[in-house]
């Protein structure tokens, strides 16, 4: 791969934001893996191949929220971007079906966050 | 079995060999490889890197994280963070301990299973937690350690 | 109209009300007023609010009510789901809230892809030094933002990276120092994970900043992790070019590697840790000089920690009048902390500096787990030292931490409860501390063990008055006599649990009593016979055959024979046995 230039760095910003619209986030540091979320991720991988939904599955660090780990933060045009928390593989495959699928927002799972970002 | 360990200790060192302070980085490598740093390797170790062997078991006994002797196939690392500590990782380790009828840095007679204390896992917020083989067990209640040790002590 | 979501913590059970299903009334009220299409209703997990009632959160407006009752759900139909309005007798704004600067990429990005850390505005600072400022420059940036260093000692930032500028070596390195020693810190592991270019952009500025071109992490074994994701985000820059030669087309090079460390807390100390990259025994040596003038191989060595690296981009970013307009007179910024123990939410929290512990432990923390009461926190490791509830309303900083007693180390915040002895703490702590000592200096290695057997002796009801001021003496020569900061902190648990909790520590010598249950040894267990239902359970636990008795006539504790190992508390399933 070519050095990075000065000039590269809009480009790759413009790439990365004009991404998928629709993805789910599997938070995966230690805590959150030591929580099940590996499972959780597989689990999601399984049921979006059998639905047959174009979402696109990612992985991120962790959020510092290890009270409520396995975490996963799900957005589906049209719907709010919103953060599930101990979510078990039912409630994964609820993720997929409930909410990806059929546009719902499960209930007793989100956590709020309540911070703001020290810079935009 | 001694041959085999020397050459794969050889190539380690071969890879470090030209980078300052290596002596450290090696010793990692050849833990990864064996489980710990047998006698016959700290040797040839020590006459690759033409430095004297109490220089190398000065290293090995100074840091928690070297062994020198091989540990049983599963090795259970108990927590004892504060955190964990604060939460009952004492009596997970009374229960284990009583459970394998073993003290901490020593292996059961079947050579299955190893258990000893570490400093922290950084799982704070599972507290309290064990590691069987790097594996995460947290929240843990003393009742549920019966039940992972039997999950390992069926696969044999 | 379009569509709203509300987000609902419903915590109606049990209120005075006398309404037990808020959400259910809510969604009858939806119906009736025909916005039951419209409207998404949604019972939440955890609004992160608490006490304060129903709370709910209005989307896309993201309007928060708290305290709402089932009166307000007319209005709140009418003004607020209707036509967009607050209501406002109802709102709730959040004191504070938790402000990210070094977590705030962590949990978003992936770790393993460069682009998502570019596209998130990352090695932007190090294209704007490069390209526009000259080392001088960002380390005068540094300075005015008044940054600390985040892992114990609190040392301006910007005055290292000019005393290693300053000092003559045909080498420097930067090291950073990722050996997480605090047992119950966690933030440095939780950066690595998340983020980790975030802290090897860190490292490049500081390279580009005192002129080395050779950079190391030093990450602990147990952080497999960790380890894992620098290795790879390592390996990206350099794919990049932003390790290497001419980093950004720059006459700037620089290479950074990992070397592990093996589990030995003293290598949080600078020179000790600088022993151990080179591949010796970790043992610190006296300073000065300190490592910014003879470091690693003798060449000035700037060391950092992971969470201060983190810092450096944005604040070359954005300004040093930015960083330096959050937090407080002499601490700015914001700090990560470990918050864990007995809280509600443990995780991790990041906060602007002079948030004050109430607000972490109560607001941002949720309280105490159990609903016991409050005791202490625990806040800077081994090193640190205990803060009582009295002290809860003090801000966080580095100042006022030290007054209390206790130190910011590197953001470990232990909260305990009235089940946690406190002088089993310092206990723990100490044994820590005598554990680690690498055993180089007499006031370290000697006064620790000293100390340990004193404070077992207490525990096990064996401690005289005197003891108090043996602690004190012994506390005192440590922190005068020892070579490094392990030895000369390691006795603040000792010291500052003694300063809070003296009558603690006399209850135990005096009264031969633990009044937080923990100490075994000073208990006395006792069969409550009107709670006993008679199982027997206890007495076949027993393994001293310490009960006696039988189904008929209910058993009974043979105090003699008690060897207080409490088993017949534990498994008693109905409380029938009391620790006294």
């Amino acid at each position: 791969m070519a050095a990075l230039t000065g000039n590269d760095f809009d480009a790759i910003k413009a790439k990365v934001q004009g991404g998928a619209k629709n993805w789910i986030k599997v938070g995966m540091s230690t805590c959150g893996i030591a929580a099940g979320a590996g499972k959780t991720y597989r689990v999601l991988e399984d049921e979006l191949s059998k639905q047959g939904h174009p979402v696109s599955l990612l992985t991120c660090g962790c959020l510092g929220m290890c009270y409520a780990e396995p975490l996963v933060e799900v957005c589906i045009e049209g719907l709010p971007r919103v953060v599930y928390c101990r979510v078990s593989e039912e409630c994964a495959r609820e993720i997929v079906r409930g909410h990806v699928m059929g546009r719902k927002l499960l209930q007793d799972y989100i956590l709020a966050m309540h911070y703001e970002e020290a810079f935009s | 079995m001694e041959a085999v360990s020397l050459e794969r200790a050889e190539s380690i060192v071969a890879k470090w060999k030209n980078k300052k302070g290596n002596l450290i980085m090696i010793l990692h490598d050849v833990q990864d490889a064996f489980g710990y740093i047998p006698e016959h390797v700290a040797r040839r170790i020590s006459r690759l890197l033409d430095i004297p062997l109490a220089r190398i078991y000065e290293v090995l006994t100074f840091y928690h994280y070297f062994k020198l002797n091989q540990p049983g196939k599963y090795k259970i690392a108990v927590c004892m963070g504060t955190a964990c500590y604060l939460k009952g990782s004492p009596e997970i380790l009374e229960e284990l301990k009583t459970i394998l009828h073993v003290e901490e840095g020593a292996t059961t007679s079947d050579g299955l299973f190893y258990i000893e204390c570490v400093r922290c896992l950084g799982c704070c917020g599972l507290a309290p937690v064990m590691a069987v083989n790097g594996t995460i067990y947290g929240n843990l209640k003393k009742g549920d350690v019966v039940d992972i040790i039997s999950r390992y002590s069926k696969e044999g | 109209m379009s569509e709203k979501t509300v987000l609902l913590q419903d915590t109606t059970a049990g209120s005075t009300t006398g309404t037990s299903d808020f959400f259910g009334v809510f969604k009858a009220a939806l119906r009736e007023s025909d916005l039951a299409d419209n409207v998404r209703l949604v019972r939440v997990a955890d609004m992160g609010v608490y006490n304060q009632g129903v709370v709910m959160t209005i989307l896309p407006e993201n309007i928060t009510y708290a305290n709402v009752e089932a009166h307000d759900i007319k209005r709140i139909i009418g003004v607020t789901l209707k036509h967009g309005n607050p209501v406002k007798d109802l709102l709730y704004q959040p004191k504070f809230r938790q402000m990210r600067l070094v977590l705030k990429n962590c949990g978003r990005l992936d770790p393993g892809s460069i682009d998502d850390y570019i596209a998130a505005d990352g090695y932007r600072a190090l294209l704007k030094a490069v390209e526009q400022k000259t080392p001088d420059e960002v380390i005068a940036e540094l300075k005015a933002s008044g940054l600390r260093g985040r892992g114990g000692g609190g040392y301006s930032t910007g005055l290292k990276w000019q005393f290693t500028r300053e000092a003559a070596g045909e080498l420097k390195y930067v090291i950073c120092n990722a050996d997480e020693g605090d047992p119950g810190a966690y933030m440095d592991r939780s950066v690595l994970e998340g983020n980790p270019h975030s802290v090897i952009e860190g490292m490049l500025l500081a390279g580009y900043a005192i002129g080395s071109s050779q950079g190391f992490f030093y990450i602990r074994a147990e952080y497999p992790l960790a380890i894992e994701r620098v290795q790879k985000a390592l390996d990206q820059a350099r794919e990049r070019g932003l390790l290497g030669n001419h980093i950004l087309g720059s006459d700037f090079s620089m290479d950074i590697e990992i070397r592990l460390g093996a589990g030995a807390f003293v290598c949080g100390e600078e020179t000790a840790l600088i022993a151990s990259i080179e591949g010796k025994r970790g043992t610190p040596v006296p300073r000065p000089p300190y490592p910014s003038v003879r470091g690693l191989w003798g060449m000035p060595t700037c060391i950092n920690n992971v969470e201060t690296l983190a810092n450096v981009a944005p604040i070359l970013l954005h300004g040093a009048d930015w960083f330096a307009g959050i937090g407080t007179q002499t601490s700015k910024g914001t700090k990560v902390f470990a918050l864990t123990g007995k809280v509600r939410n443990s995780g991790l929290v990041e906060v602007p500096m002079g948030t004050t512990l109430r607000e972490i432990v109560f607001d941002i923390g949720g309280g105490i787990a159990s609903g016991r009461a409050f005791k202490a926190v625990q806040t800077g490791g081994p090193s640190g030292g205990v803060i009582p509830e009295k002290y809860l309303d003090t801000p966080v900083d580095y100042d006022n931490l030290q007054k209390l007693g206790s130190i910011m180390g590197s953001g470990g915040m232990i909260v305990m409860d009235e089940c946690d002895c406190m002088v089993d703490i310092a206990k723990f702590y100490i044994k820590f501390c005598v554990d680690e000592s690498c055993g180089k200096c007499a006031p370290c290695r000697i006064g620790g063990y000293q100390i340990l057997n004193i404070l077992e002796g207490i525990t096990q009801g064996r401690g005289t008055l005197q003891d108090l001021d043996r602690l004190i003496l012994i506390a005192r020569a440590m922190k005068m006599g020892s070579l490094c900061g392990l030895g000369q902190t390691a006795a603040n648990p000792v010291i500052s649990t003694l300063a809070y909790f003296e009558d603690e520590y006399r209850e135990h010598i005096v009264n031969r009593r633990c009044p937080a249950r923990k100490c075994r040894a000073l208990l006395e267990f006792n069969i409550i016979r009107h709670l006993c239902k008679k199982c027997g359970l206890c007495a076949r636990a027993c393994p001293e055959k310490a009960i006696t008795g039988d189904r008929e006539h209910g058993y009974s504790i043979d105090t003699e024979k008690c060897i207080h190992c409490g088993v017949c508390f534990d498994v008693c399933k109905f409380s029938a046995v009391e620790r006294i």
